[in-house]
C-alpha cells in the first residue's frame, strides 16, 4: 500500500513540475497563431501566467533553440602591467615569460609571476605596493586586484546585457578569471560582441527637477489617452516645459487638478479613486510613487521601457531629459522589489575618464561605522567637479554606468580638490559595488573572448526534430522488444520506462536544468539501459519459476536476488557520470546530468514500480502473469 | 521468447583464443592511431569553423577550390550530414569574428545563392589543451574510482580484472574509431567533447556489464564454496548471457536510432557508443572473467566471500 502511495505521489509531483512546461507550450502556440494587436492583447491578458510558466518550464539548451555561448578571460598580465609603479626591461621580460608560460600551464598567472620573482631573487615591492612590503603582502594585494578586475568585468557585462534586453541570460564565473555568458536566441553575434568588448561609459548626471519630471509623466499620460498636449502644443512644449513659466503653469494646473480630485473624491471610495486615477493616468498608474521617487516592479519595467521608446511618447519628452533605471532593485517594507525610474539631465556633467581611483571604506567618523566610497579625480576633473558641485548643493547627482543608475548621492557642499566621499551605503557590499562601477570607466584589464559558439536557429530546430524523432523511434523499438521477448513480463518494464522518461523531464524542469541535445542522447541511452534492471529481474524470475517455484515465490526471489547486481551495476555507472559531470563542460555536463537523473529514476521505477504492477496483476488475474 | 535457454558454453576454456583476437584488434587499432592518427575536432585543436547550408547540393571539391584562394591558411572542408551542409574550418584564430567573417565573405562572393550559417565556433588553442587534459584526467579518475568501488564491493582481484577489461575496451574502441575514421562517408568521427563523453559512458556501460557477471560469480562462490573457480565462472557467464545480450540489444537499438536519425551533432557519439556496446559486452563475456581467472591462478589466490 505504501509503495502505491509513493508511486502516485511521484507521478503527481512530476505532473506538478511539468505543468508549467505544458502551459508554456500552450501559450507559445497561441501566440504563434495570433498576429499584431491580437497577440499583444493575448500577452496582456495572460501576462502573469506567461511569465510564471516561462520561468518554471523545462528550458532548452542553446544547441536546441539557437543562441550564443561565450567564454571570456580577463587578461591578468595586462592588469599587472598597468598596476606596476614603474616599468623597466626586467619587469617587461618577466611579464613576457609569464605570458608564455601561462599559455601551457595550469598554474594561475599570478603564481607564475610570483615564481619568476622568486627565481630571480627579486622583491615584488620593487614594482608594487610599499617598498618595505614582503612578497606575500604584495601577492595578496595583486590577487585582490585581479579578483576585483574580474568582478568588475562581470558587473559591466551583466549591466550591458540587461540593457540589451536578452531574456534568460546566464552569466557565470568559472575558475579565477573566466566568465561564461550564455545568450539564448541571440543571432546577431556581432552586436553582442561589440556590447561585451566596448569600454564602459561612466557618467555623472544631474537629476531633473521633480516638477519637470511630473509634468513629463503627465504628458506621457496624455499621449497614451490620445489627447493632444495643451498649452502651446506640439513641439514648442518641449522647449517650454523646462522654462520656469511652464513649470509654474504645470504646477498650478497640477494643484488645481488635485483640488478638483479631492473634491470629487469626497464622495468616492478608495477603490473608485484608484480606478479613476488608473483611467486618467495610464502611465503613472504603472509606477509606484514614493517620497524618494518613482519605482516599478520587474514585470512593469519592460512595459514602461517600451512605452518610453514609443515614437509618439518620445516626442513629448524634452530633449534635455533622459530616463534611466536604477541598476539594482530596492526592497520595500512589504517585500516587493522595485527599480527606481530616474529622470536625468540628458547631458552628463562629467564622464568617468576623470576618475583616477575609487575605494570602498568604513568611515569611523561621526556616529559609528559607515560604509562609504571615496573617489579621486585628475586635475581637470577636479576643477570641473568643483564647479558642478558648487552650483548644485543639496541636489542629487546620479552615477550612471552604461545608462543604469548605480547611486544618486546628494551634494552636501562644494568639493574642491577632486577628493569626494559618497555615503549612504547600506553595507560594505553595496559600497564595493559602487567602487567597481566608479573604476569601471575604463576596464583596467581587457577582457578577451577565448571561446565563442553560435548556433543558428534553423540548426536548433533541426536538432530538436531529429532528436525527438530518434528518441521516439528508439523508445518504441525498446518497448516493443520487451513485450515480444517477455510477453506480460515486458509490460511492467515498459510502463516503468515510460514513467522514467517523464520523471527525468520533471526533475530536470524542477531543478531549472536545461535540456540539451546531448541531454536527449542521455535520456535515450537511459531508456536502453533502464530496461536492464527489468531484464535482470525477469531473467531471475524465469530462472526461479523454472526451478519449480510458484509465480509469487519466483517473483519474490527474482526481485531480491537481482537486487545486489542492480545496485552494483548502477552505482558504477553513476560514478562515471559524476566524474563526467565534474570534468566535462557545458553540453557534456548536460549529458552527464540527465544520465545521472535517469539512473536514479530507473532504480526507482524498475525496482518499486514494476513490482507493484506485477503484484497487483497477480492478485487480480494470476493467469495473466507469464514471462514467455 | 527464449534465446539462451540452458546455455552451456566453455567460454573460459577458449580464453587464449579471445586474448589473441583482442590483441590482434588492439594492435591493428594502435597501428592505425600511430600511422593514421585520430581526427581532432575544433574543441581540441582550436581555430575557427563555420557550418553553412547551401540551397542546393554542392561539390566538396568545388568548395575546396574556392577556399584555397581565400588566403586562410590550411582550410579543412567536411560534410556536415547532407550534401548541402558543410563545415569550413581553419586553425587560424583572428581577433573577434575576423576569420569567420572572411570565410562567409569568400563564400558569398563565390555563390549567387543565399547561404545560411548554421553554426559558428571559435575556440582558442588554450581551451583545447584544457579540454584535452580534462578528458584524460576524467578517464583515469573514472578507472581509479571503479577500481576502488569493485575492490570494496567484491575482491581486489575482481577489480583488477574489471579495470584491465576496461582499458581493453577503451583501447579497442579507440582503435576501431581510428580505423573507421574517413572510411564511412558522411560519418564524422572527430575527437571532440561529445566523443570524450562517449568514452566515459562506454566505461560506465562496460563496467555495468562486467559487474553483472561478477555478481553472479560472487553469488555462486557463496553457494558452492568448494567448486573450482573456472567452471563456476563459466556457469555464471552462461546464466547471465541472456541478460548481457538483451541489455546490449536494447541499448544498441536506442543508439542506432540516434546514429541514423539523430543528425550530425550526435553522430560521432552514437557511433562510438555502438562500437563501445559491442566491445563492452564482448569483454564482459570473454575478457574480464578470463583476466580475473588468470590473475588468480598466477597468484595462486583462493577467492572466497
Amino acid at each position: 500500500m505504501f509503495r502505491i502511495i509513493l508511486i502516485l505521489a511521484f507521478i503527481a509531483f512530476s505532473g506538478y513540475l511539468l505543468y508549467p512546461t505544458w502551459m508554456d507550450a500552450g501559450h507559445q502556440k497561441s501566440l504563434s497563431t495570433l498576429t499584431g494587436a491580437d497577440s499583444a492583447k493575448y500577452y496582456d491578458d495572460n501576462e502573469e501566467s506567461i511569465r510564471d510558466n516561462r520561468e518554471k518550464r523545462l528550458k532548452l539548451g542553446l544547441d536546441l533553440q539557437g543562441g550564443m555561448y561565450v567564454t571570456m578571460e580577463v587578461d591578468v598580465i595586462q592588469l599587472l602591467e598597468k598596476l606596476a609603479r614603474n616599468q623597466d626591461e626586467i619587469l617587461r621580460e618577466i611579464l613576457a615569460e609569464t605570458r608564455n608560460e601561462s599559455k601551457t600551464s595550469d598554474e594561475s598567472v599570478l603564481d607564475i609571476f610570483g615564481r619568476k620573482f622568486d627565481e630571480r631573487n627579486m622583491r615584488l615591492s620593487r614594482y608594487y605596493g610599499n617598498i618595505r612590503d614582503a612578497n606575500s603582502d604584495v601577492m595578496t594585494y595583486l590577487k585582490d586586484e585581479s579578483e576585483k578586475a574580474v568582478e568588475r568585468a562581470v558587473e559591466i557585462i551583466r549591466n550591458r546585457i540587461d540593457q540589451y534586453g536578452v531574456s534568460e541570460v546566464s552569466i557565470t564565473r568559472s575558475g579565477t578569471r573566466r566568465i561564461i555568458l550564455e545568450l539564448p536566441g541571440v543571432s546577431d553575434e556581432r552586436e553582442v560582441r561589440g556590447l561585451i568588448q566596448e569600454t564602459a561609459q561612466l557618467e555623472f548626471k544631474l537629476l531633473t527637477d521633480p516638477q519637470v519630471y511630473y509634468s513629463v509623466l503627465e504628458n506621457i499620460d496624455k499621449v497614451l489617452l490620445g489627447k493632444t498636449i495643451d498649452a502651446a502644443g506640439g513641439d514648442s512644449t518641449l522647449a517650454a516645459v523646462d522654462s520656469a513659466a511652464a513649470v509654474a503653469a504645470a504646477d498650478s494646473a497640477d494643484a488645481a487638478k488635485r483640488r478638483e480630485d479631492s473634491l470629487a473624491s469626497a464622495t468616492m471610495t478608495d477603490e473608485q479613486r484608484v480606478e479613476k486615477f488608473r483611467q486618467e493616468h495610464p502611465f503613472m498608474a504603472l509606477l509606484i510613487g514614493t517620497q524618494s521617487g518613482y519605482f516599478a516592479t520587474e514585470e512593469q519595467k519592460t512595459r514602461i521601457s517600451n512605452i518610453l521608446n514609443r515614437e509618439d511618447v518620445r516626442k513629448v519628452i524634452p530633449e534635455d531629459v533622459s530616463f534611466a533605471w536604477g541598476a539594482k532593485p530596492i526592497t520595500f517594507d512589504d517585500g516587493t522589489q522595485a527599480f527606481q525610474l530616474y529622470s536625468l539631465k540628458a547631458r552628463p556633467e562629467l564622464t568617468g575618464e576623470v576618475i583616477t581611483d575609487a575605494r570602498a571604506q568604513i568611515d569611523q567618523g561621526g556616529l559609528g561605522a559607515n560604509s562609504v566610497v571615496t573617489m579621486q579625480m585628475d586635475a581637470e576633473g577636479s576643477r570641473e567637479w568643483a564647479r558642478v558641485t558648487g552650483a548644485n548643493v543639496d541636489k542629487q547627482i546620479a552615477i550612471v554606468l552604461d545608462n543604469a543608475v548605480f547611486s544618486a548621492p546628494v551634494v552636501r557642499q562644494k568639493i574642491i580638490g577632486g577628493n569626494s566621499q559618497i555615503d549612504g551605503m547600506e553595507n560594505m557590499e553595496e559600497a564595493r559595488l559602487l567602487e567597481i562601477v566608479l573604476k569601471a570607466g575604463a576596464l583596467p584589464a581587457p577582457v578577451e573572448i577565448i571561446e565563442e559558439r553560435t548556433v543558428g536557429p534553423s540548426l536548433g530546430e533541426d536538432s530538436i526534430s531529429k532528436g525527438v524523432n530518434s528518441f521516439a523511434i528508439g523508445l518504441i523499438l525498446v518497448l516493443v522488444f520487451m513485450v515480444v521477448y517477455y510477453q506480460f513480463g515486458g509490460v511492467p518494464a515498459d510502463i516503468a520506462v515510460m514513467f522514467n522518461v517523464v520523471f527525468i523531464l520533471a526533475i530536470l524542469a524542477g531543478f531549472r536544468g536545461t535540456l540539451t541535445l546531448p541531454g536527449i542522447a542521455g535520456i535515450l541511452l537511459t531508456v536502453g539501459m533502464a530496461v536492464d534492471a527489468n531484464v535482470l529481474i525477469n531473467e531471475r524470475i524465469r530462472e526461479e519459476f523454472g526451478a519449480g517455484k510458484t509465480m509469487r515465490a519466483a517473483l519474490e526471489a527474482g526481485y531480491s536476488r537481482a537486487f545486489p547486481a542492480i545496485i552494483d551495476s548502477n552505482l558504477t555507472t553513476l560514478l562515471t557520470c559524476l566524474i563526467l559531470y565534474q570534468f566535462g563542460s557545458g553540453p557534456v555536463q548536460g549529458f552527464a546530468l540527465t544520465l545521472m537523473i535517469g539512473i536514479v529514476c530507473s532504480l526507482f521505477t524498475a525496482i518499486i514500480m514494476t513490482r507493484v504492477i506485477f503484484e497487483l496483476t497477480l492478485d487480480s488475474s494470476p493467469n495473466l502473469v507469464k514471462l514467455g | 521468447m527464449r534465446i539462451f535457454k540452458d546455455l552451456n558454453i566453455d567460454f573460459l576454456g577458449k580464453r587464449n583464443l579471445f586474448y589473441l583476437v583482442s590483441a590482434a584488434v588492439i594492435v591493428a587499432g594502435i597501428a592505425s592511431i600511430v600511422f593514421k592518427g585520430l581526427e581532432f575536432g575544433l574543441d581540441f585543436k582550436g581555430g575557427t569553423e563555420v557550418v553553412v547550408r547551401f540551397p542546393r547540393a554542392v561539390e566538396i571539391g568545388e568548395l575546396r577550390g574556392i577556399m584555397r584562394n581565400a588566403d586562410l591558411g590550411s582550410v579543412e572542408i567536411k560534410s556536415f550530414g547532407g550534401e548541402t551542409d558543410y563545415i569550413v574550418r581553419t586553425e587560424l584564430k583572428g581577433e573577434g569574428s575576423k576569420i569567420s567573417d572572411q570565410i562567409k565573405v569568400t563564400l558569398d562572393k563565390a555563390f549567387t545563392e543565399q547561404i545560411e550559417v548554421l553554426q559558428e565556433n571559435r575556440v582558442e588553442a588554450k581551451i583545447g589543451a584544457e579540454i584535452r587534459r580534462d578528458a584524460v584526467i576524467a578517464i583515469f579518475v573514472a578507472l581509479i574510482g571503479i577500481l576502488v568501488y569493485i575492490g570494496f564491493r567484491f575482491k581486489f582481484i575482481f577489480a583488477v580484472g574489471a579495470v584491465a577489461a576496461l582499458f581493453h575496451d577503451v583501447l579497442l574502441t579507440l582503435g576501431i574509431v581510428s580505423i573507421c575514421t574517413g572510411l564511412i562517408p558522411g560519418l564524422n568521427l572527430e575527437f571532440d567533447q561529445a566523443m570524450v563523453a562517449a568514452f566515459l559512458t562506454l566505461v560506465g556501460y562496460s563496467i555495468n556489464d562486467t559487474v553483472i557477471v561478477f555478481d553472479r560469480v560472487r553469488e555462486n562462490l557463496k553457494l558452492f564454496k568448494t567448486s573450482p573457480l573456472e567452471p563456476l565462472m563459466n556457469k555464471s557467464i552462461n546464466t547471465t548471457m541472456a541478460r548481457t545480450i538483451l541489455t546490449s540489444a536494447t541499448t544498441m537499438v536506442t543508439m542506432l536510432a540516434l546514429l541514423f536519425l539523430g543528425g550530425e551533432p550526435t553522430r560521432g557519439f552514437a557511433f562510438t557508443m555502438v562500437i563501445g556496446i559491442i566491445t563492452g559486452s564482448y569483454s564482459s563475456i570473454f575478457v574480464a572473467s578470463a583476466l580475473t581467472l588468470d590473475w588468480a591462478k598466477a597468484r595462486n589466490a583462493k577467492i572466497t566471500f
